[in-house]
């Protein structure tokens, strides 16, 4: 019989118990590292009109922010391969605070830049890739269902911070909101002294087992400390010949074009169809509700026995479907249309968030994960960052939204199309490699066995 | 005097009276008169049923071009028309309607002729800050838009122990800037304990009066210390709470983990006493 999955990280997860805990305190960090450089947005008026910027200058703040966050990936991932999750989320919630409390005093926008956007940003990055990994390390079964309800930790911090920053801002202004801010975000700190690292209860395995095949989710042998050279210590670069991590790779850095763009855009087109700014607001709550309830749902749907050993299908018809709805979205009429799309564009982007990082930890698997995320990050960096002023610049040359659509919805079809395509292959590869390694550990089994078989005859005899 | 040329004199003189009021009679024929109609005011608070202005070209002149009607000094788009007797319809009068209008009529070979009619009304204040945050030390501004005619008077009040005062301006911080409909109250250097407050800006003309409150709010610097203070005291007791479990439950893991580590072992074939059960280790 082939062996279980479990067996590649070493230890049995405990796949619940404190795992619910650890869920919790993702959903915290992980709602914190997106929710944040959003709801900031608030703030930016006041502040364009305090230091005399135009507003492209102050939403760099936001685009700082979110680009230090995912270039500082690696380096994240580095720091969790050596010290493990809990110092680095809680470094990270310090830095992210640090960040705000000087960003408070600050007398320029570079001050912002480099206290929100850089300190703030290396904060954040910091509590998305261990919070990310850990899960990985608490759960096998429940997987799917522990990075979907991880994952909402996104919209609902981002539904608690929008009016809150709101409220912040009308009583104490833009430098009181940030020292108050850089004390709510210590709570990541919080969030991460939760983090223990998981007590690896060893299956004592027998040692015809080591011999080392790590399953199908690994095809290069385990990264070890001792024997490798330094810079493949620091970043696996072996990963690059990792057939799922290249398809994965691939296909995200073209969605990431298309990702973005639209939920930035919903408010803008609303209003540019004549919508009022309270109604064209309350589509981004529908979104972002619409968005909230399904995370869970799909994370639950991911760890069904139909759907998990196929997930990669899953998450492919979850970004064809987004590709759909940005394709449908300009032939639906009027508020009633928007608010239909509004709907199912949160359902489309809720399914892929909540699918986003479980695909990658079902291709490369727990160990390799925290290496690969940061790789991820650190290139996904330029589509995320490019995604929207690219729209942006389609909006301003035709004058109109459709195309911009349109192109979104393109560059999410296509790479929906593409995984299907490729996981078919890289499925039919992975079944072809289990079998032959089930065929070879089936007689490796056999030949140990039967010295068992001898020795222990030996031994009877000897006592005999 | 000779009587003929007495006579000659008087039926010359006549004759230049007779043909300078001819004359006057014919050239006032020759310029325009217009029947305009009368001065409007728009009633306050409640709809004015719709109506219309007109000017009628009286006195025939037949080298008329084209009319037009102007409002406050800009003609109003879409309004030339051939017509000798011109109409602009308010169909919905409101307060922005109010101010002065003229009907143009222009001619091939005089120049332009032209009524004028008002259409007064009571000011309405229709743009202001409803509320003013600022911190101690800045300048808060207030303003004030209005529509109606003629301009009005404006005034700025503060109300104090339920009644509205004069601003007291002993300190000099307060400026008022206002003209035609607009005003505003630039207060600098803000004081937390004598400037927050409401405020009132009041336009007064000579149809009616109409005002409106804003309130204006000083924040402390020292504000924002107190929620923080109280966040930070937060975070520190979860984490006291976290690190006193943590450190609970450190000696009861030791423990656990020397118990736990038995029952798993048994799978392996060496700790087994009795070697006639050899399993297999089916995972």
């Amino acid at each position: 019989m082939p062996p279980p999955a479990t067996s590649n990280l070493g230890y049995t997860p405990p796949d619940g118990g404190w795992g619910w805990v650890i869920v919790f305190s993702a959903f915290i960090s992980i709602g914190f590292s997106y929710a944040f450089p959003k709801s900031l947005t608030v703030f930016f008026k006041e502040i364009q009109e305090y230091f005399s910027v135009s507003y492209s200058e102050i939403a760099w703040v936001s685009s700082v922010m979110l680009a230090t966050m995912y270039a500082a990936g690696p380096i994240s991932s580095v720091l969790v391969n050596r010290y493990g999750s809990r110092p680095v989320v809680m470094v990270g919630g310090l830095l992210v605070g640090l960040g705000m409390v000087s960003a408070s005093f600050g007398t320029t926008i570079v001050h912002l830049y480099l206290c929100v956007g850089v300190i703030g940003g290396f904060g954040l990055a910091f509590n998305l890739q261990p919070s990310l990994t850990i899960i990985g390390t608490y759960f096998h079964a429940k997987r799917p269902l522990a990075n979907g309800l991880a994952m909402t930790g996104s919209p609902v911090v981002l539904f608690t911070l929008a009016p809150l920053n709101q409220f912040l801002f009308d009583s104490f202004g833009w430098r009181g909101s940030f020292l108050i801010l850089g004390g709510i975000t210590l709570n990541c700190c919080v969030a991460g002294s939760l983090m223990r690292p998981v007590k690896k209860t060893v299956e004592s395995t027998p040692k015809e087992e080591a011999l080392e095949f790590n399953g199908p989710e690994e095809a290069a042998p385990e990264v070890s400390t001792e024997s490798q050279s330094c810079v493949q210590r620091f970043i696996d670069i072996s990963l690059f010949k990792h057939r799922g991590f290249l398809i994965y790779l691939v296909g995200n850095i073209i969605l990431f074009f298309g990702f973005f763009a639209p939920v930035v855009f919903l408010a803008p087109y609303a209003k540019h169809q004549g919508i009022d700014e309270y109604s064209a607001a309350f589509l981004l709550s529908i979104f972002a509700l619409s968005d909230m309830f399904v995370r869970p749902a799909t994370g639950f749907a991911g760890n069904t026995k139909w759907v998990r050993p196929k997930i990669q299908y899953f998450f492919a018809f979850a970004v064809s479907y987004n590709g759909v709805c940005h394709l449908l979205c300009p032939l639906l009429p009027g508020y009633a249309g928007l608010v239909v799309y509004a709907v199912f564009f949160g359902l489309a982007f809720g399914m892929l968030s909540a699918l986003l990082f479980e695909t990658l930890m079902d291709l490369v698997g727990a160990k390799r994960f925290s290496t690969a995320v940061g790789l991820c990050t650190i290139i996904e960096c330029g589509p995320v960052l490019l995604g929207p002023p690219i729209s942006g610049a389609l909006v301003d040359a035709f004058g109109d939204y459709k195309y911009m659509y349109y192109t979104c919805g393109v560059f999410m079809l296509v790479p929906g199309i593409f995984f299907f395509i490729m996981h078919y292959f890289n499925y039919k590869k992975l079944d072809e490699e289990k079998h032959k390694a089930a065929v070879e550990m089936r007689t490796a089994e056999d030949t140990v066995h039967l010295n068992i078989g001898q020795k222990d005859k030996s031994e009877d005899e000897v006592e005999k | 005097m000779v009587p003929g040329k007495r006579r000659a004199a008087v039926m010359s003189f006549s004759l230049a009276i007779l043909g300078s009021l001819m004359l006057q009679y014919v050239s006032s024929q020759n310029e325009p008169s217009i029947a305009a109609s009368e001065h409007v005011i728009l009633p306050m608070d409640i709809h004015s049923p719709p109506f219309s202005l007109q000017c009628n070209l009286t006195s025939g002149y037949s080298s008329h071009v084209d009319s037009y009607w102007m409002k406050n000094g800009e003609e109003i788009p879409e309004s030339r028309s051939q017509n000798k007797n011109t109409e602009h319809r308010l169909a919905k009068p409101r307060s922005d309607d109010a101010g002065v209008y003229m009907c143009v009529f222009t001619f091939e070979t005089s120049p332009p002729a032209n009524a004028t009619i008002e259409i007064k009304s009571a000011p309405e204040i229709t743009g202001h800050k409803r509320s003013e945050n600022r911190n101690e030390g800045q300048r808060a501004v207030l303003h004030c838009k209005s529509v109606g005619y003629p301009h009005p008077v404006w005034s700025w009040r503060k109300l104090d122990n339920g009644i509205f005062r004069e601003l007291d301006n002993t300190t000099g911080r307060f400026f008022i800037n206002s003209r035609d409909n607009y005003t505003e109250l630039l207060i600098d250097n803000l004081d937390i304990n004598i400037d927050p407050g409401e405020y009132q800006c009041n336009a007064t003309n000579t149809i009616g009066t109409h005002e409106q409150k804003s309130i204006l709010r000083v924040r402390s610097h020292l504000a924002p210390l107190w929620p923080l203070l109280g966040v930070l005291l937060e975070i520190i007791i979860l984490v006291v709470i976290i690190v006193v479990y943590e450190k609970r439950k450190k000696p009861e893991d030791l423990q656990d983990d020397d118990d736990a580590a038995g029952p798993l072992k048994t799978n392996s074939t060496n700790n087994h006493k009795d070697k006639n059960l050899r399993q297999r280790n089916t995972n």
